[in-house]
């Protein structure tokens, strides 16, 4: 929460000020406030969204938490079909890896320009989809990186499956 | 009802200052109306402020940043889009006001309130995101100054408050925050939004006729309620900040 200018720090924030100091060179001043700051999904950064709709080009998500933060007001993004898995990508069909109601984790990959909303990605094993109910309304457990099984029903269904990190089950 | 509030005017246009240079309620050309102020009223928006200067009571509340409603061609991609909505109250002016869509964004006085603040906030840390900002009150400078605020207590980066106040030209003599019945008798002269810290305008408005050599010492008495506005705001923050973490 702060800037420089001609050689002064200034603050950008009304809070306290913290002082940390490194064990190598200078301490570092910060402002913070007792609230956490708006976040906004940048790229690069890791996001959990839901799917609200799906069609055979890109699924429609809404972006819940940027990492770990929730956000305060729902963001829109897409997924399109090529950016769902790395490999193979002509053979991605959108419903065989999400479904409407599902909690998916994506990556940002940008900004989007002045048409469309967010572009997320799921092309790497640790992102897809990591929590998602059966047509039994039941929660299912993944069974490979590409299909999840209802508790009980047993019927199987294709997902796009997350490999969670131990990491993010924790936060 | 309007008969004697002319007859007022009329008896205002003859002496605004008295023989030994007091103002109608007192105070002295230079000075300011007292002014209180509260921060975060709101809790369903993310930033809130209340001014209340002399008579003039104004609410600012933020939304945002948030992402962009309606067309997304209106998002910029590097910085956020600032919206503004300024309306007055029907109750607000001498005489009640029938509330009419006129005055709602877009409007001139949300323009002059867009232009303040985008000199302030810090825009480019927020890109393809959308602030809204709505001011509610009686006069424009005193919702500037509270939109700043609500800004702040939005938690959203600025450079600096932004200050706004106005001056009047009453018989030579430059009139710093003038009043209603000022600003009725006189005009509302010139308006004025300062970042205090650095010095720079972000904006300057005259509305009324200032022969040029007047207009510096107009311009100064302005700025001079701007800076001690400013004083008083910072003093009032201070304050609550320290009620709300003990220390600043």
């Amino acid at each position: 929460g702060t800037y420089t200018r001609h050689g002064f720090i200034f603050s950008s924030l009304a809070g306290c000020v913290e002082k940390t100091s490194e064990e190598s060179g200078l301490p570092i001043v910060s402002v913070v406030r007792d609230s956490d700051p708006q976040l906004l999904p940048d790229v690069g950064v890791v996001v959990t969204c839901k799917v609200c709709s799906i069609n055979s080009r890109f699924a429609k998500v809404h972006i819940l938490y940027v990492g770990s933060t929730p956000l305060k007001s729902i963001f829109r993004g897409t997924i399109r079909k090529e950016d769902i898995r790395a490999t193979e990508k002509d053979k991605v069909e959108v419903y065989k890896s999400f479904r409407p109601g599902d909690i998916v984790l994506a990556k940002v990959i940008s900004l989007g320009d002045s048409q469309s909303n967010y572009l997320l990605s799921t092309a790497e094993n640790e992102l897809g989809v990591v929590a998602a109910r059966s047509d039994a309304g039941m929660q299912m457990v993944p069974i490979s990186w590409c299909e999840m099984q209802c508790p009980r029903t047993h019927t199987k269904e294709f997902r796009k499956v997350a490999r969670v990190q131990p990491e993010f089950l924790q936060t | 009802k309007r008969g004697l509030y002319r007859k007022r005017r009329g008896l205002y246009r003859e002496g605004l200052l008295s023989d030994d240079g007091f103002r109608l309620d007192g105070r002295r050309p230079r000075e300011i109306r007292s002014l209180r102020m509260r921060l975060g009223l709101f809790p369903r928006a993310d930033g809130s402020a209340y001014i209340e200067q002399g008579n003039t009571k104004v609410v600012a509340l933020v939304y945002g940043p948030r992402e962009v409603r309606g067309p997304r061609s209106r998002s910029a991609p590097d910085q956020a889009v600032l919206r503004c909505r300024f309306s007055l109250a029907p109750f607000s002016g001498p005489e009640r006001r029938r509330p009419r869509g006129g005055e709602g964004r877009g409007s001139d006085l949300a323009l002059r309130l867009q232009q303040s603040l985008e000199a302030a906030v810090l825009t480019h840390l927020y890109p393809r995101s959308q602030i809204d900002v709505y001011s509610d009150g009686s006069h424009c400078c005193t919702g500037t100054t509270a939109a700043a605020l609500a800004v702040l207590d939005a938690g959203i980066p600025l450079r600096d408050v932004v200050c706004a106040g106005s001056a009047a030209l009453a018989e030579g003599t430059a009139l710093t925050d003038p009043n209603g019945a000022e600003e009725a008798a006189v005009g509302p002269g010139l308006a004025l939004a300062l970042l205090p810290a650095s010095g720079l305008l972000a904006l300057v408005q005259l509305s009324a006729r200032v022969p040029c050599e007047r207009l510096e010492p107009v311009m100064e008495a302005a700025a001079d309620g701007c800076r001690e506005l400013h004083r008083a705001l910072d003093r009032e923050l201070r304050r609550s900040l320290r009620e709300r973490h003990g220390e600043v």
